[in-house]
């Protein structure tokens, strides 16, 4: 099979030719890496590629898989992560010049699952230094280019990652988020991503960003791939404090697009702001649900009006806890806008970090009350398409730190309250750049927001466009 | 304390680490606006409880 018929395929699809063995792990493999020498000198994708390791790993599972061995959808699948999760004797970086030379000793536990799973990991992709970001244009390494435009941004902190699925460069990637960090790429980038409820995938091994809101999440292009691809890096590990108790995952084998009845609550006084053609898809993107036998509900939490500052002070006192050591060594290895940032979070007292808490508490009481009369919040994923990347750290237009109705306080309440997210592509504005669309639900609705984006996609065919770049 | 007075203060919770002028007025910016933020934060928060967590007896939901 040709190399570009082979990177067309999704993940499920995939998976079913390496399974079928019409596809070997190494022929997917080259394809993937061949993709990347044709493309990532545009799109700055990646910082790591682990080409040796990851042909030894997909020989191995074609010689598994030959004898019987089969472990599953990921086995033999070229799989990229976000260069926030440490790889054994690969390098790690953060996105960063302190740890430029880093070859940590063990896997993260995402990479040991993956590894587990049969997945071949093959690259580490490109980030906001340490996840402080949503352009990922503050990395040391060079900003991301979004595949669908190559002056524009990728999003961030995650945007290698969505860059890397958007271009067909391996059907999924894992990365993470602390304020928007995967749902705001993944709209940029005209892909599905997905962050499960706080602690459901494991964050050992992997840099911090502020330890409670940082989660782990993935992007690939449907939501039955995102599935396929979260039950096997789920579960319970001891090594993670704020991991999850739970049952076997099993989010594939659920996956249900039936929707008919759910309840769909809609924030209106947060569209005022938005962009004409996003607001026009997101409209649009709602009468789907209808269709579907959705109930359109409309509803108003003054409360999150409040999020995007409260999110803010959180993480930005979180990271200066975390970096504060490092920083005080190696301030001027910092990209600058992160250095500043970092000094910034230093200078909040411990009494207004509790402050931010208190805050918090109370949006969170707000939103699980919303909660009790519905099971979905959907609301476009940002405010605007991906801006220009010669506008930099400013491009993200709708950031705030007001108290307002501004769409930022949408993006940014999921990570702060821990609850599942999923952005999807729901259209094309007039310069043909990806709009999405977020589901959000409440603690341990994450089944119920994969069936709803499920259901969106089997009556939709936004998920197949592609950027021109990749023909 | 005046406000830059505020300021001189919060910026020797740096711990000695040195920017250049341009940067230590950015970061004076964000300084400000966060106190802002916060006194905003304290009045929409101040009616809630402090929070604590407490674990709960078996079968019980936290």
């Amino acid at each position: 099979m040709a190399d570009a018929t082979i990177l067309e395929n999704n993940l499920t699809d995939l998976s079913w030719l390496i399974a079928a063995r019409k596809v070997s792990a190494l022929e997917a493999l080259e394809a993937v890496l061949g993709r990347v020498r044709a493309l990532d000198d545009k799109l700055n994708a990646f910082i790591t590629l682990c080409e040796d390791e990851a042909r030894a790993d997909a020989k191995r599972a074609d010689q598994e898989i030959a004898a019987g061995n089969y472990r599953g959808p990921l086995h033999g699948i070229p799989v990229s992560i976000k260069d926030l999760f440490e790889t054994a004797g690969v390098l790690t970086t953060g996105g960063s010049k302190i740890f430029k030379d880093w070859r940590p000793e063990r896997d993260s536990a995402l990479a040991e699952k993956l590894r587990a799973a049969g997945a071949v990991i093959f690259g580490k992709t490109n980030l906001d230094e340490f996840g402080h970001g949503g352009t990922s244009t503050l990395s040391h390494y060079g900003p991301v280019h979004n595949p669908w435009n190559l002056e524009r941004i990728a999003g961030g902190s995650s945007g290698g990652s969505a860059a890397a699925v958007a271009a067909r460069i391996g059907p999924l990637s894992y990365g993470t988020e602390t304020g928007s960090s995967v749902r705001r790429p993944a709209s940029y980038c005209g892909v599905v991503g997905f962050k499960p409820t706080f602690g459901i995938i494991s964050r050992h091994g992997s840099f911090r960003g502020a330890w409670s809101q940082d989660h782990a999440g993935v992007f690939a292009r449907t939501v039955k791939d995102i599935a396929l691809a979260l039950d096997p890096v789920a579960g319970y590990d001891a090594r993670d404090p704020a991991s999850v108790q739970q049952s076997a995952p099993a989010y594939a084998e659920r996956l249900n697009e039936n929707v008919k009845g759910l309840r769909v609550g809609v924030l209106r006084k947060f569209l005022d702001g938005v962009d004409p053609a996003v607001r026009e898809a997101f409209l649009a993107a709602l009468k789907v649900f209808t269709d579907a036998g959705c109930k359109i509900v409309d509803i108003d939490v003054p409360e999150l009006s409040y999020a995007a500052m409260t999110s803010a002070l959180t993480s930005s006192a979180e990271s200066a806890g975390i970096n504060r050591i490092w920083f005080r060594q190696h301030a001027h290895d910092y990209v600058p806008h992160v250095a500043r940032g970092i000094a910034v979070g230093m200078a909040i007292t411990a009494s207004e970090y509790l402050t931010a808490q208190r805050a918090r508490h109370r949006i969170r009481e707000a939103v699980k009350a919303a909660y009790e009369n519905l099971e979905i919040i959907a609301a476009p994923t940002t405010a605007r398409v991906a801006p220009p990347l010669a506008n930099g750290v400013q491009g993200n237009g709708d950031d705030s730190r007001h108290v307002s109705y501004n769409q930022s306080n949408l993006l940014r309440f999921p990570s702060m309250l821990g609850l599942p997210g999923c952005s999807l592509p729901i259209g094309l504005n007039p310069d043909g750049l990806p709009i999405g669309m977020q589901l959000i639900g409440a603690s341990f609705a994450d089944q119920t927001v994969l069936n709803a984006a499920a259901a969106f996609q089997s009556a939709t065919d936004w998920h197949n466009r592609k950027p021109a770049l990749v023909g | 304390m005046n406000d830059q007075d505020e300021l001189a203060h919060r910026l020797t919770l740096l711990q000695g680490v040195e920017f250049s002028p341009a940067d230590l007025e950015a970061i004076g910016h964000e300084i400000v606006d966060n106190l802002r933020v916060v006194a905003e934060l304290e009045e929409f928060a101040k009616d809630t409880a402090w929070i604590s967590h407490q674990a709960q007896p078996a079968g019980k939901r936290a």
